[in-house]
């Protein structure tokens, strides 16, 4: 459909404005289904991390999208709201303590909204405490831990630790991600998965949920 | 030739005896030679001074780097710092929310509260014959500090005049902490843009924002040598780094020294590229000397400092550090005009 072809592009080249028109469009008018707006904002996001990863965009060309999708979801917010019955998944995420990385988990935490998810962003040097009971209070699906510098592993395992000692450990899904931050060191810790790019997370995250509560899921496959 | 003539002969564009061995050894790394917690010896003159003076001893490398009070956090602009244990100090708050708190970005007296004594003490303790660096933050990375990385780079977009005029904000500080550093006696001093490089902005950001700032920094330090640090992937922006009028560029690992060379022409000293996490922190003694020798091949013909590519983290093991020094020196001797 050119408009959500319009929309797409928008978010990609960052123009908030243009992004929140045609927004308010779908909105008025109806003209999208609430699984299109979602599936194409998300790829929107996909394809703004993938010209990161190729060097064609920098940090403020992402944040630019980041933006924009913001904006959009704005005016969306109440559309989508009336129209899905449930969110993609509930997320918590944070950088964890000792750390103040923010940069990358801001640019996931879009990328999953415009994927329809839930986020409840915690912010920077997050303790155990918190995550978990964030976790609890809102009862995630998935909780995500960004993590930019190797000394962190003793707070991933902290995280997990407390987890288990909430009696959480089995009800919710936990991946980590972040510069410097490896394959190696997530199996180390003993979170569920991991991922370096927007591309992966929402892949992963969407497989950990096994796609049960992607949106539109009542018989189709979701995205 | 002492590590402070080898220094000097290299920023006059001499062939020294050999190549000066200058690692980023700052208050990342020292306080950890001292066996007490990186936030007690931050915060006292005497420990941090030692620890640096310490390390020039057992390592036996031409120079370290000394930075004024808590260095990598900018309370020195009145941000709300953080220090604990062995973590890095952190920047817990932002100062500038909108464009009305820009008149919160005062210019530093250095001199104030002691700060500059762990520099004066290093310079009175090892400055005959060692090289001290004494390092500052360029005005785009305190002012991305002040405003916060993540709204200082969403701003390159949404309010470009605000990113203008936050950088214009803090050049004064630059300027005082590094005229200060240079009073302090130090042999040149480290300019450091850490998001300038191409892994975080375009070049084209680079050259709107940052190298305008670069550039009245490196003139209103005129007197001093001063070494321009910019993290990561500088490559692109290499010629414009050259430009700012800079005596010696450091390059960090991602950059291959022979293209660095080509970029930045053969006039400027560069100082580099040992890789801080990989080679010095995680590798062996084996991949040290491995990168040490490939470093000093590819910067063939002077005009060179073996150097990592950024701070040496405090759990990098001293035997790294050792065979640093000692791969420089088996490397590094300059006969008949080649090292
Ligand atoms: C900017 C930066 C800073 C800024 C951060 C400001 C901010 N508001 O975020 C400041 C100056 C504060 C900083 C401080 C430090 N930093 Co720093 N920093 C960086 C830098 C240059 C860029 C990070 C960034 O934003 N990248 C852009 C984003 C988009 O990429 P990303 O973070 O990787 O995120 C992507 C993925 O990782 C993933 N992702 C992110 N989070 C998550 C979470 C999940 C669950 C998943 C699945 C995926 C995922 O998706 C993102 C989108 O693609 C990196 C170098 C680098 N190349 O990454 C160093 C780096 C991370 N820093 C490093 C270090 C060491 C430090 C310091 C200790 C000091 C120092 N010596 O520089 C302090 C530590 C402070 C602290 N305790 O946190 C090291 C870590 C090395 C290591 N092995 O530990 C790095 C790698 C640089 C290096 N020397 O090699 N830093």
């Amino acid at each position: 459909m050119a408009l959500l072809e319009d929309f797409r592009q928008a978010v990609i080249a960052g123009d908030a404005d243009g992004a929140a028109g045609i927004a308010a469009g779908i909105a008025s008018e109806g003209k999208a289904s609430a699984d299109e707006v979602i599936a194409s904002l998300s790829a929107a996001m996909e394809e703004v991390g993938g010209k990161y990863e190729t060097g064609e965009y920098f940090i403020p060309e992402m944040l630019r999208s980041a933006a924009a999708v913001e904006r959009a979801l704005q005016v969306l917010d109440p559309y989508l709201f009336e129209r899905r019955q449930e969110y993609a998944g509930v997320v918590v995420m944070g950088t964890v303590r000792g750390d103040i990385h923010n940069i990358g988990k801001d640019i996931i935490i879009s990328a999953l909204r415009a994927s329809g998810y839930e986020v409840h962003d915690l912010g920077v040097n997050v303790s155990a405490d918190k995550f978990v009971a964030r976790v609890k209070e809102v009862d995630a699906d998935l909780l995500l831990l960004s993590a930019f510098t190797t000394s962190t592993r003793q707070a991933l395992v902290d995280v997990l630790s407390a987890l288990e000692a909430a009696g959480l450990r089995d009800r919710v899904k936990v991946v980590s991600g972040g510069a410097a931050h490896s394959e190696e060191l997530a199996q180390e810790v003993g979170v569920d998965a991991f991922a370096s790019d927007v591309k992966g997370t929402l892949a992963i995250c969407r497989e950990l949920l096994g796609g049960k509560h992607l949106p539109g899921s009542g018989g189709e496959t979701g995205c | 030739m002492n590590s402070r003539e080898r220094f000097q002969a290299v920023l006059a564009g001499e062939i020294p005896d050999m190549v000066p061995v200058i690692p980023v050894v700052d208050g990342f790394f020292a306080p950890g030679l001292t066996g007490r917690p990186s936030d007690e010896c931050w915060q006292d003159n005497d420990c941090l001074a030692g620890a640096l003076a310490l390390a020039l001893e057992r390592f036996g490398m031409d120079g370290v780097v000394a930075e004024m009070g808590l260095g990598p956090a900018p309370e020195v602009l009145g941000c709300p710092v953080q220090i604990e244990g062995n973590e890095v100090p952190l920047v817990t708050d932002r100062l500038v929310e909108t464009r009305a708190d820009l008149e919160k970005i005062t210019v530093p007296d250095p001199w104030s509260g002691g700060k500059m004594e762990p520099v004066e003490r290093l310079v009175a303790l090892a400055g005959g014959d060692s090289v001290i660096l004494g390092a500052v933050r360029s005005p785009f990375e305190y002012a991305a500090t002040v405003r916060g990385l993540l709204d200082f780079m969403g701003d390159f977009y949404r309010d470009p005049e605000l990113v203008r005029d936050l950088i214009a904000a803090c050049l004064p500080a630059t300027l005082a902490v590094g005229r200060a550093l240079a009073e302090a006696g130090v042999d040149a001093v480290v300019v450091k843009d850490s998001f300038a490089s191409t892994s975080m902005i375009s070049p084209d950001h680079y050259r709107e924002f940052a190298y305008p700032a670069e550039r009245e920094a490196v003139a209103g330090l005129e007197g001093i040598p001063v070494i321009l640090h910019v993290c990561r992937n500088s490559l692109p922006i290499l010629p414009l780094m050259a430009a700012t009028g800079a005596a010696v560029l450091e390059i960090d690992s991602p950059v291959d020294l022979r293209q660095a060379r080509e970029a930045a022409g053969d006039a400027v000293v560069l100082k580099g590229n040992i890789d801080a996490v990989s080679v010095i922190e995680k590798g062996t003694a084996a991949d040290v000397d491995a990168a040490v020798s490939a470093a000093i091949d590819a910067a063939r013909g002077g005009k060179f400092i073996l150097s990592t590519g950024d701070s040496v983290p405090l759990s990098a093991p001293e035997e790294n550090l050792a065979a640093l020094v000692a791969s420089g020196r088996r490397y590094g001797k300059y006969q008949g005009g080649d090292a």
